[in-house]
C-alpha cells in the first residue's frame, strides 16, 4: 500500500524534474494542458447525464431488483453467490453505485467471507462498461453494440472465473 | 446504445407508472444531479492530468516512452497514426498503474483520433481494453476491505489479477472473433447493416 501512495507524487516529481532539465516552461505548459479540461467536460456532459439518469431509473424503478431475482438462479448455477448478483448487474452502469453495494456487502457478510471475497473480485476485475462507452464515444455516430456486448460478456465470464478462484485460492 | 437506452428507459417508466408515479421525475433529476456533480469532480481530475500529460508531451518523454511499445500498439490497433497510438499507449499505462481518473481524458482523445481516420477497429479495441479493466493493483477494493476490518485486505490481489487478465484477454479475443464473423454476413446478403455501419463511421 505504501508503494502505491508513493507512486503518484514520485511520478509528478520525476516528470517535472525531467521537464525542467529539458528547459520546458512548466507553468505555461501545465496551464496549456489544463485548459483542455473544460471543452472535454462540455462535450462529455450530455452523455454522462443520459447514462446516470438511466442508471438511476434502473435502480430506483425496482428494475434492477426484478432482474436480480430473475437472474439469481442462473448465477447460482454458474457458481456466483446470488448475494452479489446486484453488484454484478449495477457495475456496468455505475461506478459509485457498485462501490456503495460493495461496502454494503462487506458490512453484511464481512470482507473475509466467501461472499465478500467474490464481491471484491467481481468489483475489481469488472469495469463500468456503459459509462466508458458513453464517455469515449461521446458524439460519434459509431455503432457500439458489438464492442459493448464483447466487454459485457468478457466481464461476466470474469465474474464466473473470479468466484471459482475465490473457492480454490 | 440507442436500443439499451430505450429498453431500460421504457421498462423503468412502466414500473414507475404501476408502482410509484411520483418518484419518476425525482429519480431522473437525481441522475442528472449526479451527472453534474460527477462532471465537476471530473473537471478537477482532468485539469490535473491534462496538465501533467501536456508536460509529458512537451518534454519529449511521452515520445520516448511510447516508442518502446509502438510496434505492439501498431499491431493491436492496426494504425499508423503516431499521435493516436501515443495517446492510446499512455491510456493503457495509466490504466495499469491505476492512476485515478488519468486514463479517461487520454482515452477520449485517442478514440477521437482513431475515428477521425475511420479506424473503427482501433476505437473498439481501445474501448474493450478499457472496459475490461487492466488495473494491476485494485486499490479501491483494498482500501474498502481495510475500512471494513479485513484481516488481510490485500489477499484479494492474486484472484483479482488473474481474473482481470482473463477478462482482458477474452475481451480482445471476442472482439477479434466478432470482427472475423462480420464478413460472411455481407456475402449472405445481410450486408445492409454493415454498409450503414461504414456510412455512420464516416460522419
Amino acid at each position: 500500500m505504501n508503494f502505491v501512495a508513493l507512486l503518484i507524487p514520485a511520478l509528478f516529481l520525476g516528470l517535472f524534474a525531467f521537464a525542467l532539465v529539458k528547459k520546458v516552461k512548466l507553468y505555461d505548459c501545465f496551464t496549456e494542458g489544463a485548459k483542455e479540461a473544460v471543452p472535454l467536460i462540455l462535450s462529455v456532459f450530455p452523455y454522462l447525464a443520459a447514462m446516470l439518469i438511466l442508471s438511476e431509473l434502473f435502480s430506483a424503478s425496482g428494475l434492477a431488483d426484478m432482474l436480480t431475482g430473475f437472474l439469481s438462479p442462473c448465477f447460482e448455477f454458474l457458481g456466483i453467490p446470488p448475494e452479489i448478483a446486484p453488484l454484478v448487474l449495477v457495475k456496468p452502469f455505475s461506478g459509485s453505485g457498485s462501490t456503495a453495494l460493495l461496502s454494503e456487502l462487506f458490512a453484511a457478510y464481512g470482507p473475509d467471507s466467501y461472499i465478500g471475497r467474490c464481491a471484491a473480485v467481481a468489483y475489481g476485475s469488472g469495469e463500468t462498461v456503459f459509462y466508458i462507452s458513453a464517455v469515449y464515444f461521446a458524439g460519434s455516430k459509431k455503432k457500439l453494440a458489438r464492442p459493448i456486448a464483447v466487454s459485457l460478456v468478457a466481464n461476466f465470464l470474469g465474474v464466473v472465473l473470479g468466484c471459482l478462484l475465490c473457492r480454490v485460492l | 446504445m440507442n436500443a439499451v437506452f430505450s429498453a431500460v428507459f421504457l421498462a423503468a417508466c412502466l414500473l414507475f407508472l404501476v408502482n410509484d408515479p411520483n418518484a419518476f421525475l425525482p429519480a431522473m433529476l437525481k441522475g442528472a444531479e449526479k451527472a453534474a456533480l460527477l462532471a465537476l469532480s471530473l473537471l478537477t481530475v482532468y485539469c490535473v492530468w491534462l496538465g501533467f500529460f501536456k508536460v509529458l508531451e512537451v518534454s519529449g518523454l511521452s515520445e520516448k516512452l511510447s516508442r518502446r511499445v509502438r510496434p505492439l500498439a501498431k499491431k493491436l490497433f492496426r494504425s499508423d497514426d503516431g499521435i493516436a497510438l501515443g495517446l492510446a499507449s499512455s491510456n493503457l499505462s495509466a490504466n495499469m498503474l491505476g492512476l485515478p481518473g488519468a486514463p479517461t481524458p487520454l482515452g477520449i482523445r485517442a478514440t477521437e483520433a482513431f475515428l477521425r481516420k475511420n479506424n473503427g477497429h482501433a476505437a473498439d479495441m481501445l474501448f474493450v481494453l478499457n472496459a475490461t479493466s487492466l488495473q494491476i493493483l485494485p486499490t479501491t477494493v483494498i482500501a474498502l476491505r481495510l475500512a471494513a476490518g479485513s484481516a488481510s485486505p490485500a489477499d484479494i490481489f492474486l484472484p483479482t489479477l488473474l481474473t482481470t487478465l482473463f477478462t482482458t484477454l477474452s475481451g480482445v479475443l471476442l472482439l477479434l472473433l466478432s470482427e472475423k464473423f462480420r464478413r460472411p454476413h455481407r456475402r449472405h446478403g445481410i450486408g445492409q447493416s454493415r454498409l450503414s455501419f461504414k456510412r455512420s463511421m464516416r460522419t
